[in-house]
């Protein structure tokens, strides 16, 4: 393949990849949510195209952050960190040995959660702390506790998600690597050319289930969205963003649910996307049926607090245990 | 129609904002948003509670004392373009509590919420029925579209 | 006081979160300061009186029938009982005798009213748990009540149906309406007991609301807790069982155990059925007669008070009547002293517990703020 082509190919899949990601809030909303809820719902294009494309014409406003420069940046390097990662998983980049290996794509997915503890401590909306009301008045209780912001406490729940949220979904990442004895893409791929999916082994099973947990978990769906839970923090980090910061806020939530699909698909079925390649037909079909299971979750459950949230995880990542012992056998 | 207005009619966040009224138009347009019958999603209206979002502001109640300077921040707080609807008779014209016996002003209320910030589309009823809600998120519509 | 939800007494405790005024837990607007250590609250301070506009000073020296009507407009959930109890008052202290009919289709009116304060409850329950699908089913129920409401008020929100002596001829039930109700009353039985069911076997919804925002009896004694509140506590009272208007009617007065989450649910579900048993009945033996007693004059009255039991607990109003108008009128709503339990029962709870746990009283903010302060001389 010369180098032309490989070039095609990368930026062929990543305009594919936008694509398809934009449509997927929209059919999560439509097609799943408010058909459970028995209602007629949004246009499947609203959620995804439209309200990133309206912010894009909202009026840019200063947000209130101490530092509001860096606060604005943070969705960018965001969006970046969830390219990088469909970057490497591509085939063409595999001769970057050194970069194109699952611990690549656990740092880039490191970065995406550290930035939401970021967007917390720097964002200082109006709708807690701020909002003009007496409260320090005489008979008030505790005047003298430290005041702090509901960001604040959003930001205290990313560092609880670094610590123990995303457990699951590294697990099923090693779970391939415990297979194949690679920790490069190109040698997992590879190996299941030769012996086949691991999705169809008793491992690559359980490695899927604890995947989609993961998946949840790091999208901050419900019930495991205690980062932006509306019974206390509101929106949590993403407070503060208005206009066209909030608008890469919206693609790269879709676009992630995309990139994380595609792991899968290069880890547990050895198909990474490729635009020159039917199976990048099964690289959106997962794309596709991985929002649509979270919705229907993500309806028929309430929001966990730590006291559920903790007991879920703890017993998703024994499961992936258990996968990476039964992928030595 | 160009893409700026296309996108800005199929993507209108609402925000609520209750001032201090009686509850009733407050949970006649949470109805008007969350009951399967009436369903405002389908009209493309989502609601949400932060002001960064909203594109248009509903005030419901005849504005407190109390929550004056609160209105105000989240009116500021809200990008432009924007829109407010002033929902029920107490925010169109204080209500029942604005004058008490003839013209003795209350000492409780502040508004109308024209007073404190500038309204672009009313909506009468006590308490507003759902329908009027959506037919008043409509009739601000245009304003948001053809803003620059 | 229990182990579990004694307030701390330490001076200083780590850090405090400020919600309100306006939020999406709780639609109204209230300010609570949660102080919290490690997101476990350890005392909370909820703030009422933002709503305040004082109703009861614009009330006074109005002619009884307009500030009956006023009385309405201090909370638009339960408007009805407002206005009930407001001419329950004038008709104690002139003496007039109410119609037969008149008396039974306020109750009908006042079990509808509590019907969708009950369901409202826990749809508002449900968002705040996170559980969008539950509310939306919940609001999709209610709106076959809220269409009755329509079609005997005239409006969905704050009908007024009661008139000193009677009701309001619009309000009159003839044989279309009652059949109306009826077939209501059996679609509400059907779908709010499958949601029940629903609501009740899903393991995740328990895990929620099991052992969270627990209030002791004694503490719900302590405090003055009233209404589901309380009987969610284990104390068998309903002023219901007191009231002349209930007298004709058999229903069973519903009590959970725990006085958490789970029992002021459970409670409030399982008082839907009672409420269209109450509203069968009375569709049942409806009187026959005329609806308004005319036959009245007004008079002079001293201070007189009436206690009724409305959707969220007891609801006292008084007032004097002067040349047929009202002086030192007074309204006090269950909510007060709800809210003010709940203080006590988000402590030790996780703060998304803790908003639950004050969303458990099914607050009214609304209702509670028109407290006049009263300055001592």
């Amino acid at each position: 393949m010369t180098p032309i082509t490989s070039l095609i190919a990368i930026i062929g899949t990543l305009i594919v990849a936008l694509l398809v990601s934009v449509w997927l809030p929209g059919i999560e909303r439509k097609f799943v949510q408010a058909r459970i809820q028995q209602r007629v719902g949004p246009p499947i294009s609203s959620a995804g195209i439209m309200a990133p494309l309206k912010f894009f014409f909202k009026e840019t406003i200063k947000p209130h952050s101490p530092m509001p420069k860096l606060y604005n940046a943070l969705p960018i390097v965001s969006f970046l960190s969830v390219l990088f990662i469909l970057l490497i998983i591509m085939p063409q980049l595999y001769v970057f040995a050194a970069f194109t290996s699952i611990i690549a794509i656990v740092g880039l997915l490191k970065i995406e959660e550290v930035i939401y503890m970021f967007m917390g401590s720097l964002s200082k909306s109006v709708m807690s702390l701020k909002m003009p009301f007496p409260d320090i008045i005489k008979g008030a209780k505790h005047p003298g506790t430290h005041r702090s912001y509901l960001e604040e406490l959003s930001s205290l729940r990313a560092y609880r998600l670094i610590a123990f949220g995303s457990f699951p979904l590294y697990i099923a990442l090693f779970v391939p690597v415990a297979m194949s004895r690679s920790i490069y893409l190109s040698g997992i791929v590879a190996y299941q050319q030769v012996h086949g999916p691991i999705l169809f082994t008793l491992a690559g099973v359980l490695g899927a289930i604890v995947f989609f947990i993961g998946y949840m978990i790091l999208l901050n769906e419900y019930p495991f969205a205690i980062l932006k839970t509306k019974a206390d923090v509101i929106e949590g980090p993403l407070m503060e963003y208005a206009a066209k910061y909030r608008a890469y806020v919206y693609i790269t939530r879709g676009f992630l649910m995309f990139v994380l699909a595609s792991i899968f698909t290069t880890l547990f079925l050895g198909i990474p996307p490729n635009l020159f390649s039917w199976t990048i037909l099964v690289t959106i079909a997962v794309a596709l049926i991985f929002p649509i299971l979270m919705a229907i979750m993500s309806a028929f459950s309430p929001i966990f607090t730590y006291k559920q949230f903790y007991p879920t995880v703890a017993g998703v990542s024994v499961i992936g245990i258990l996968a990476i012992l039964a992928s030595f056998l | 129609m160009s893409l700026k207005s296309y996108s800005r009619a199929r993507a209108i966040h609402v925000m609520l904002v209750y001032t201090g009224g009686c509850n009733g138009c407050d949970i006649e347009i949470v109805n008007c948003i969350f009951s399967p019958k009436y369903d405002a999603e389908q009209y493309k209206v989502f609601l949400t509670w932060n002001p960064r979002e909203a594109d248009i502001l509903v005030v419901t109640g005849p504005v407190t004392k109390h929550n004056e300077k609160p209105l105000i921040e989240i009116y500021n707080a809200i990008p432009e373009p924007k829109a407010v609807i002033a929902a029920g008779a107490c925010a169109l014209m204080g209500g029942v509590y604005k004058n008490i016996h003839g013209d003795i002003p209350s000492e409780e209320i502040a508004g109308p919420v024209d007073k404190i910030i500038p309204v672009d589309a009313k909506v009468p009823g006590c308490a507003v029925r759902p329908e009027d809600i959506l037919s008043g998120v409509v009739a601000a519509l245009p304003l948001l579209l053809n803003a620059k | 006081m229990n182990e579990d939800n004694k307030i701390t007494d330490k001076k200083v405790i780590e850090t405090e979160i400020t919600m309100g005024t306006v939020h999406s837990a709780a639609i109204e607007p209230y300010r609570v300061r949660l102080f919290v250590e490690d997101e476990i609250v350890r005392d909370a301070e909820i703030t009422i009186g933002i709503n305040h506009r004082g109703i009861e000073r614009i009330m006074e020296g109005l002619p009884v029938e307009k500030a009956n009507s006023l009385t309405e407009k201090i909370c638009g959930i339960c408007s009805n009982s407002h206005i009930w109890n407001s001419v329950l008052v004038a008709e104690k202290a002139i003496g007039i005798d109410v119609p037969e009919r008149a008396q039974y289709i306020r109750v009908i009116m006042e079990e509808l009213e509590r019907l969708h304060s009950h369901m409202l409850y826990l749809a508002h329950g449900s968002e705040v748990l996170g559980h969008e699908t539950f509310a939306m089913r919940v609001f999709y129920i209610r709106e076959t009540v809220m269409e009755l409401l329509r079609m005997i008020g005239g409006n969905r929100v704050q009908y007024g149906v009661s008139i000193i002596g009677g009701i309001r001829p619009r309000c009159e039930l003839d044989e279309m309406r009652i059949q109306k109700i009826r077939e209501g009353m059996d679609i509400i039985d059907e779908k709010i007991l499958e949601f029940a069911d629903r609501f009740v076997s899903d393991p995740m919804i328990m895990a929620r609301v099991t052992g969270v925002g627990i209030l002791s009896q004694k503490q719900a004694i302590e405090l003055a807790a009233t209404g589901p509140t309380l009987r969610s506590t284990g104390v068998e009272l309903d002023l219901r069982r007191e009231m002349e208007a209930y007298d004709p009617f058999e229903f069973d007065i519903i009590t959970q155990d725990d006085g958490d989450v789970k029992s002021n649910l459970l409670c409030r579900v399982l008082e839907i059925p009672e409420a269209t048993k109450i509203i069968r009945q009375a569709l049942d033996h409806l009187p026959d007669g005329k609806i308004t007693n005319r036959s009245w004059e007004m008079q002079d009255a001293p201070i007189t008070k009436s206690y009724i039991e409305v959707p969220r607990g007891k609801l006292y109003h008084s007032y004097s009547l002067e040349d047929g108008r009202v002086r030192n009128s007074i309204v006090r709503t269950p909510s007060i002293t709800n809210i003010g339990a709940m203080q006590y029962a988000a402590v030790g709870h996780h703060i998304t517990d803790a908003q639950l746990a004050i969303v458990q009283c099914d607050p009214c903010f609304t209702c509670t703020d028109r407290a006049i302060q009263i300055i001592k001389i």
